[in-house]
């Protein structure tokens, strides 16, 4: 199928992108590698009305990595992010998430920007940058803002984005000492949307106990959805397998309401959450506790 | 697809009971709603343009039956829907209990079907698109009751 038409912008500076979001706002959307919009705009699903290209707006493409973490441009392709050892080492469970998404070829294209603003309640990248407390830099034409992960995701595609505003750089802190992270999800094939995942973060005392737990689940709600019963559970305690399997089960029963299709019921999407659940907290306490020996 | 679930609405039940059949009301309740007007027989037909994320608000119109009406305890509604991308057809009942205060705890359950494209390209996001809509419009309601009450209940605020 073909897109209905539109008007193509494809500035070659961050600030000829901010004038034209501030110029055209609502009726504009910003392509930024387009391997959800395009489709869509196939479908004729999505119409905007403007396109505005980042591709040439390099400036918007980089990796950092320093003392307080990393730091990448919104149009850093996700295939470059997984094969980054500088992102490996900076923001391990970022690094160890990319492979999850999609195929080879849609990371290829895909951005890190792109990935987040669009906000799919199925994406690893919203529930990574919830888990890891990542921040977001904002821009319009005439201001600029942080935006914590937890203040972004608003919804079902749904974020804190107004119409003039684009994002522009993800900041991920660097992991404390002692901690320790995990990523799992179940698709019914690698590449397909998953029906549940979980990014988990954990971070312990010298005592080993859980001194901050940060879970984030995808796919099992409108946005990524932070596990704070779960976390609740495990803070203050040193980790036994009780403790984990009650975690599990908090996080499946009291911080989701799961959604049902044809591929999943909300009872297997629990189901899968508590497993999952249980498998990161259990990965990630292991990796803590080998950094901390 | 079904939609299930609960919500209290902070007002009398005689008086959301009256607004459930107000279409001036109800307007302004459905998400995305531009028109809406009472025909025969409870019928009720209307415009909404309905778009989440990346689907551009597109046109749908609507018909909505209410029948068997037991005031101001329960009433059922056919509804039908027909747009570009898409189209839902099915029904739905509600139920309204007087809670504790003077509020109402509103009850219901719809067994809809929706097909086209939407349903071709979108299907696992149906559920979360309808219960995102359904919370949408049910906050709306709420307000709606706010202004009810505060207007027309004699001073209460």
């Amino acid at each position: 199928m073909k897109p209905a038409s539109f008007v193509y912008h494809r500035p070659a500076t961050l600030d000829e992108a901010l004038a034209l979001l501030a110029d055209h706002g609502g009726d504009a959307k910003p392509l930024a590698g387009g391997q959800s919009l395009i489709p869509a705009m196939n479908f004729r699903l999505a119409r905007p009305a403007i396109l505005i290209d980042l591709d040439r707006v390099r400036e918007l493409a980089f990796m950092t990595a320093g003392p307080d973490g990393l730091r990448l441009g919104a149009m850093t392709r996700q295939r470059d992010v997984e094969r980054s050892p500088l992102a490996a080492r900076a923001a391990p469970l970022l690094h160890e998430t990319l492979p999850f998404i999609a195929h080879p070829q849609i990371r290829n294209r895909g951005t890190i920007g792109g990935s987040l603003a669009h906000a799919d309640p199925a994406a690893e990248l919203p529930a990574v940058a919830l888990a890891l407390d990542a921040r977001l830099h904002v821009r319009r034409r005439d201001g600029a803002r942080w935006i914590p992960a937890a203040e972004f995701f608003t919804g079902l595609f749904a974020t804190a984005l107004t119409p003039e505003e684009l994002l522009v750089e993800v900041a991920v802190p660097a992991p404390p000492a002692h901690s320790g992270w995990a990523f799992e999800e179940v698709a019914r094939r690698h590449g397909d949307y998953a029906l549940v995942g979980v990014a988990a973060a954990v971070t312990l005392d010298s005592q080993g106990r859980c001194e901050r737990v940060r879970l984030a689940l995808l796919s099992v709600g409108e946005g990524p959805v932070l596990a704070a019963q779960a976390a609740g559970l495990l803070v203050g305690q040193v980790p036994s397998a009780d403790l984990i399997r009650a975690a599990a089960d908090a996080a499946a029963t009291s911080d989701i309401d799961p959604p049902g299709d044809i591929h999943a019921s909300p009872a297997y999407r629990r189901q899968l959450a508590a497993v999952l659940t249980r498998r990161a907290l259990t990965r990630s306490l292991e990796r803590a506790h080998e950094k901390a020996t | 697809m079904i939609v299930v679930g609960a919500f209290t609405l902070q007002g009398p039940r005689g008086v959301v009971w009256d607004l459930l059949h107000d279409p001036d009301v109800l307007v302004k309740t459905l998400p995305g709603g531009e028109r809406l007007i009472r025909g025969a027989d409870d019928t009720y037909e209307g415009v909404m343009r309905v778009g989440v994320g990346p689907v551009t608000a597109a046109e749908f119109s609507v018909t909505v039956r209410l029948r068997d009406k037991v005031p101001p305890e329960r009433l059922h509604m056919d509804v039908d829907g027909k747009g570009g991308i898409g189209f839902t057809r099915g029904t739905a009942a509600v139920e309204l209990v007087e809670q504790a205060g003077g509020a109402t705890l509103m009850k219901y359950r719809a067994e809809l079907l929706v097909g086209g494209r939407i349903a071709a390209v979108g299907q696992r996001l149906l559920d979360a698109a309808a219960k995102h809509m359904t919370r949408l419009g049910l906050e709306a309601l709420n307000r709606e009751l706010q202004a009810r009450l505060a207007g027309g209940g004699g001073g209460a605020s």
